[in-house]
């Protein structure tokens, strides 16, 4: 039992790392999905096309393979960035082409009746955008953004390649130092908590958004 | 009283290669309520919705309260054609409320957002209209909660929350069940009898013969006749509009 308390504390130092670098990636990655799912349908063609191309590039290659060329071969171009700066550009830029889909379709899933009568009434796009499209976008969106939400959660441990202690990190290393496998299953306990409680949030907004029907 | 509120001259529209509207003319006075009636197909929504610029006329003049919102299938600016259009309202055949808002939320929003009131000014409007259209204890409520005929005055009062001159009605009976038409054809009823003026396009002929100043009837992109209700439906001269009168008068 003492045993497992001494582990506690570098996993939980661990934990703040990842809790870290999901939480600034959402918080990038939504409003930059958001930008990205507006560019694609906007009526400017080559705008459209350039994101078309940016998601096919961000959703087609594998993430890990993204994170370690931000962190090993941008420096070679001179772009030298710190560690978490660089795994968080390399999370934002991958996850935003996931949420941008996402935003896409439930932007184009919204009737063009809701468009001619914020147009009748005098509203400009942008108006019509923020005020009605992407409020009735948001509460279509909830389960699929939830579920790529949960996702970030795991997919954070990647940045064990690039030397971060996070979770995973922190738990291999004591791991390899006592070969002992405890470490492994409380740092899954972990994950299953964090990821308890982002269910638990998206299963707040999803009632919150079910105040009115559609 | 004679203010030229609409004028259409030689409208064009085309989807394609089909040729919707075909040289369009028309001018409405302050106050009229113009019936637009005609087979489907014929035009007749198109026509309406090329007045607020849910479509673009290919060719043609449109001026609003004698001012140019279209000369010869040229628009005017942005901002400019915006204003023009704000000075009309307008009801849908599916209502199109918006549902993430109470039926309050619906009526105050384009007054807040387009015309940057204070909530404390329309508020009382707001109020006001709701009550008008016999819906004032429902105005916290979300629009799917509400019968078709009690969302339907919904969009009328959101619409006149605006302010409008002149009203456009799409079809606004038409997604209706039969037993909920009576209280929206009330409402509009009610507004033609406070000189507003409407533009109606409808296969309500109770209501164009009883409620209209003028009716048209179109079909095949053209206005085929026009007058008041007691000439078209008394008396009707062009061929196709007897066959139609025949069709849905049985």
């Amino acid at each position: 039992m003492e045993k497992i308390l001494t582990m506690i504390y570098p996993l939980a130092e661990g934990s703040i790392v990842t809790i870290q670098l999901f939480a600034i990636t959402l918080l990038l990655s939504l409003p930059l999905g958001l930008l990205l799912a507006l560019a694609r349908l906007s009526k400017i063609k080559p705008l459209g096309k350039f994101v078309e191309v940016y998601n096919w590039i961000m959703r087609g290659t594998p993430l890990m393979l993204q994170l370690l060329f931000v962190y090993f071969a941008l420096p070679t171009f001179g772009i030298l960035l710190p560690d978490v700066a660089a795994a968080v550009l390399a999370f934002v830029l991958n996850y935003a082409a996931y949420f941008a889909e996402i935003f896409r379709a439930g932007i184009q899933s919204i009737p063009k009746g809701q468009y001619e009568a914020a147009r009748a009434l005098g509203f400009t796009y942008v108006q019509t955008m923020r005020r009605i499209i992407v409020p009735q976008m948001v509460k279509r969106v909830l389960p699929p953004v939830g579920n790529e939400t949960i996702t970030l959660v795991k997919d954070t441990s990647l940045v064990y390649v690039l030397a971060m202690n996070d979770l995973l990190r922190a738990a291999r290393t004591i791991v390899q130092r006592e070969f002992d496998m405890t470490p492994f299953v409380i740092a899954g306990v972990f994950y299953l908590v964090m990821t308890f409680v982002v269910t638990r949030v998206f299963n707040w907004l999803e009632k919150h958004y079910a105040r009115y029907e559609e | 009283m004679s203010e030229t509120m609409v004028k259409m001259e030689n409208v064009q529209k085309n989807f394609g290669d089909l040729q919707v509207l075909k040289d369009i003319s028309l001018e409405l006075k302050q106050g009229e309520v113009v019936a637009i009636i005609g087979p489907s197909g014929s035009g007749k929504s198109t026509l309406l919705r090329c007045l607020n610029r849910l479509e673009t006329v290919d060719g043609g003049s449109i001026a609003i309260e004698d001012e140019c919102l279209v000369k010869d299938g040229k628009y005017v600016d942005d901002a400019t054609a915006r204003s023009i259009c704000g000075k009309m309202g307008m009801v849908f055949q599916q209502f199109n409320l918006f549902p993430h808002m109470t039926v309050l939320e619906n009526l105050l929003e384009a007054p807040m957002i387009v015309k940057k009131m204070k909530r404390e000014e329309i508020l009382p409007v707001a109020d006001e209209l709701l009550a008008k259209v016999g819906l004032a204890e429902k105005k916290d409520v979300y629009p799917t909660r509400l019968s078709g005929g009690q969302q339907q005055r919904v969009a009328i009062a959101r619409a006149l929350a605006m302010n409008p001159d002149i009203m456009l009605f799409d079809e606004p009976t038409s997604s209706l069940d039969p037993e909920l038409t009576g209280e929206v054809l009330k409402t509009m009823r009610n507004l033609a009898e406070e000189n507003m003026t409407m533009i109606v396009v409808t296969h309500e002929m109770g209501f164009a013969r009883e409620v209209a100043t003028k009716v048209i009837f179109m079909a095949d992109g053209i206005v085929q006749e026009q007058g008041t209700p007691e000439e078209l439906f008394g008396n009707p001269k062009n061929e196709r509009l007897k066959a139609f009168l025949k069709s849905i008068l049985r």
